[in-house]
């Protein structure tokens, strides 16, 4: 049976825990990039954080650029931004004024590409205003995520929330990183694509979670930790594609209508943010967030004994062929058994009495799944 | 859940959903646009540090009352906010507004409140000369004499020219002439109450004044300035004049003698019993107290939006929407088979109430769509989609596991109800959180996407478990490659032994 079958059939045995180390590192790494990057290469922020003005007009004069800027020159703002795009819309952009310079401003832009001041669209923004703003969009991003903590933590159990918040911290660093990287303009839209993505890591974290709890409750008493995680993300994990898909479908033509038509500037800066978010926040469910959890609970008295019976049930076979056939989950530990191997021994001889040694074998998933 | 309870739930849920919406837009409600999408102009003015509540409610009712001086706006919006930090400020949203100049003057000038003498009262052109002697636009260059009928702009009166005389409504004021009266202002008001009196016929609406001691005396000197003039002259009037506009012009008692005047402390302003009666009252008092603005404003940001990038932006957003839909409503069906037909008539049902709370919104509580309510709707579409999505996967789970196709349905539901209401809430904490704390365009957003979820959770319950209970039963179920039986991916059970080799 070929794989795509398999995944349709959500029947795939998927080692996630196998390759975790691999991921996390590759996290780390882009998480540190995305770091660098910010300090590098700073955000490049819209006048509403930083105060300032923008003039946009269709050009219908024919103007150029320089007549534009002549034109400025004699209300006194000749070291003004001005662009003209593509599809001929003039853009002037200046550091904040006050009212009086605003107008003016307004006036000379409108008499330069010959335009009625009524069909100028314009945006003014105050330099503390902007300042604000910033600072009103992280209260509540903090506001949000203490939320969230105790919303997991009261409904799942306090790792899981910090698992979770560990793929949204991922999700949020390497999106501002691709965004530093590429400097498109920050704008509050962004921000807005920002906290949207958050609450789909959120999500798409949440519904693993919520598969792995479910597991635990039904699963028997030799099953460990990591095998439940890796069963759990292999069930979900055709949700979690087809969500991505169905997400990004219409992100996707939110994104290309943003390029193609004009006027949809605010759609396009979204879009992106958008579209990288949902990226990430499905990579981070599975691969941040599940293995964290996974090494955390490990890590528990009753999970670790459970582990240690498990790694000695199978501890005869080849440690070295195990990983490589890390796909069956008969086969708990992968690449980083060799150190668990060593932790594992110490416990057993402390806390197992010799008499428990199941099967060598674990029951197929199959038949521990179904239901009595 | 029998059938019958399935068909019933299922008919109900279609009922509300479709028939309230078309109800809606049968009657010509629509969302309302905010003017991003509709063009118009938003201007935020920030008062000085200390300045109270009541001072910015009273600033915002005599901006509105301005805006609507302007005419031609839909739906002026002024409200009193706080700050992103905090500061007093005022929003101003004049949606559709396409003339920036007299928007920004209604809403930036302080104005001034004073009271004037009235010259004459006259229906005919007016000569107009400004106090330099030129004619001032709007009037002809050789008589002099006003070229439009506009009563309502401030006037100069040819031939005066230190004087200043204001035309409205056919009541022509003017500081008095070849006298030494000086006649009170706006800031020789301390209050103006608007009172129900019993005095007269059944009682009427009166507004009382009063005055600072200063206020008062000249007060006392104008009214008997004018009581010079016989009762019923139109000079005997006292006109209330606020920027340059006559608000009001009461005429002074026959019973007020010349030398007395009207004592500042006993004055009332009679209204009038008739049904707006109590409406001008309050508006007068407030003139009387703040006419001018009661404080001084800086203006911090500005943005305007021309009717067509508004258009533009609009038509960008829904066919990003619409595309959207489309290809998820292909994929659901290719992936899903007859199954997405479910979740694709759950995507009308879903929109159906999404648009209906949003057109309800907009109507009782003025609630506008923006570019962010739009993009907070396109991305609900992947909330919604997702629910489907937790369901039908979960019914496959169960049905690979053994259960009977109708069993997998009905069990399948239970636990990916549990899912979905839990990601949802997550969601919705989210939404609310930002409704709360944020401003401005992320606040529109925020509130599309709250309502999405709730929907999202109700439309699970009382449409998408009654249809998949009867999808999986009637003749869509069980036959076919297109059926739900062959969503699962073939009709028998495979045991799966052999490990599957993972690269990494």
């Amino acid at each position: 049976m070929n794989i795509v079958t398999r995944m349709y059939r959500g029947e795939t045995r998927f080692d996630f825990i196998a390759i975790s180390r691999k991921t996390l590192i590759v996290s780390a790494v882009f998480v540190v990039a995305s770091f660098l990057m910010m300090v590098v290469k700073p955000f490049n922020l819209s006048i509403d954080f930083t105060g300032g003005v923008i003039i946009t007009v269709e050009n219908t004069s024919d103007a150029t650029v320089e007549s534009i800027r002549s034109e400025l020159r004699t209300v006194g703002y000749g070291d003004a931004r001005v662009q003209i795009t593509g599809d001929d819309i003039v853009q002037v952009q200046t550091e904040a004024l006050d009212a009086e310079g605003q107008d003016a401003l307004t006036f000379a832009v409108a008499n330069a590409v010959g335009a009625d001041v009524n069909d100028l669209n314009e945006k003014a923004v105050g330099p503390t205003f902007g300042a604000e703003v910033t600072r009103k969009a992280i209260q509540a991003l903090v506001v949000f995520l203490i939320v969230v903590a105790i919303f997991i933590t009261w409904r799942f159990e306090w790792r899981m929330a910090l698992a979770a918040l560990a793929a949204l911290f991922h999700d949020l660093v390497i999106a501002a990183g691709i965004y530093a990287l590429i400097g498109f303009v920050v704008t509050p839209s962004t921000i807005i694509a920002v906290l949207t993505i958050l609450g789909y890591s959120l999500y798409d974290t949440v519904v693993v979670f919520d598969k792995v709890n479910e597991n635990i409750f039904e699963d028997d008493t030799k099953t460990t930790y990591d095998q439940i995680v890796n069963q759990s993300l292999n069930q979900v994990l055709m949700r979690s594609i087809n969500t991505s898909l169905t997400s990004l479908l219409p992100v996707g033509s939110l994104l290309l209508v943003g390029f193609l038509a004009i006027g949809a500037e605010t759609l396009k800066e979204f879009a992106l943010a958008l579209f990288i978010g949902i990226a990430v926040g499905t990579y981070s469910s599975i691969f941040v967030a599940a293995p964290l959890l996974a090494r955390w609970k490990s890590r528990e008295p009753d999970w670790a004994r459970r582990q240690a019976r498990a790694d000695k049930r199978s501890g005869a076979s080849d440690d070295r062929d195990a990983a490589k056939s890390a796909g069956s989950t008969s086969k708990p530990r992968g690449s980083k058994s060799q150190k668990d191997e060593e932790k594992s021994t110490a416990s057993k001889t402390a806390a197992m009495p010799p008499s428990d040694v199941p099967k060598t074998v674990a029951r197929p998933p199959k038949q521990r799944r179904k239901r009595r | 859940m029998t059938p019958k309870k399935a068909w019933i739930t299922l008919i109900l849920t279609l009922a509300i959903a479709w028939g309230s919406l078309a109800a809606m837009l049968a009657v010509g409600w629509a969302p309302k646009l905010g003017l991003d999408l509709q063009g118009g102009f938003a201007v935020t003015l920030v008062a000085p540090d200390g300045t109270d509540e009541s001072t910015l409610n009273t600033a915002a009712d005599i901006m509105r009352r301005r805006i609507e001086n302007l005419g031609g706006v839909q739906e002026p919006e002024v409200a009193v906010v706080s700050g992103p930090g905090g500061e007093a400020s005022i929003i101003v949203q004049l949606p559709g507004v396409d003339d920036r100049e007299r928007a920004l003057q209604a809403v930036g000038t302080t104005g001034e409140l004073s009271f004037r003498a009235v010259l004459a009262e006259t229906t005919e052109s007016l000569v107009f000369l400004n106090p330099e002697g030129e004619h001032p636009e709007g009037t002809d260059e050789t008589t002099g004499l006003a070229t439009e009928d506009d009563v309502n702009k401030p006037a100069y009166l040819a031939g005066q020219d230190d004087l200043l005389v204001y035309a409205v409504d056919g009541i022509v004021v003017d500081t008095p002439v070849g006298t030494t009266v000086v006649f009170p202002t706006g800031r020789d008001i301390t209050d103006a109450t608007a009172q129900f009196s019993s005095q007269g016929l059944g009682g009427q609406w009166v507004v009382v004044p009063e005055f600072t001691d200063e206020g008062g005396e000249k007060f006392r000197e104008a009214t008997g300035y004018l009581a010079n003039f016989p009762p019923g002259s139109p000079q005997r009037q006292l006109a209330i004049v606020v920027d340059g506009v006559v608000f009001s012009a009461p005429a002074v008692a026959d019973t007020v003698s010349p030398d007395e005047g009207l004592d500042p402390d006993a004055v009332i302003i009679t209204v009038g019993t008739a049904e707006n009666s109590e409406d001008e009252a309050k508006s007068l008092a407030a003139i009387l107290r703040y006419g001018a603005l009661p404080t001084t404003f800086e203006r911090e940001s500005v943005y305007s939006v021309s009717a067509t990038l508004g258009a533009d932006s609009l038509r960008a957003g829904l066919i990003a929407g619409l595309v959207g839909l489309v290809l998820v409503a292909i994929y659901m069906l290719v992936y899903y088979r007859s199954m997405g037909i479910i979740s694709i008539v759950g995507l009308t049902v879903f929109g159906s109430f999404l648009l209906g709370s949003l057109i309800l919104l907009g109507e009782t509580q003025g609630t506008t769509l923006t570019l962010a309510g739009v993009t907070g709707i396109i991305v609900s579409i992947g909330i919604t989609s997702d629910s489907y999505i937790v369901y039908f996967e979960r019914i496959k789970e169960e049905f690979r596991h053994g259960r009977s196709l109708t069993s997998a349905i009905t069990h399948g539901f239970s636990g990916a109800y549990r899912t979905i209401l839990t990601g949802d809430t997550v969601t919705f904490l989210g939404a609310v959180l930002l409704f709360m704390l944020a401003t401005g365009q992320v606040k529109g957003f925020a509130l599309t996407l709250g309502l999405a979820t709730v929907i999202d959770v109700f439309v699970a319950y009382f449409y998408t478990r009654p249809a998949a209970f009867l999808m999986g039963r009637g003749p869509l179920g069980q036959g076919g490659l297109f059926s739900v039986r062959g969503a699962m991916g073939g009709g028998e059970i495979i045991e799966v032994k052999e490990p599957v080799e993972v690269s990494s």
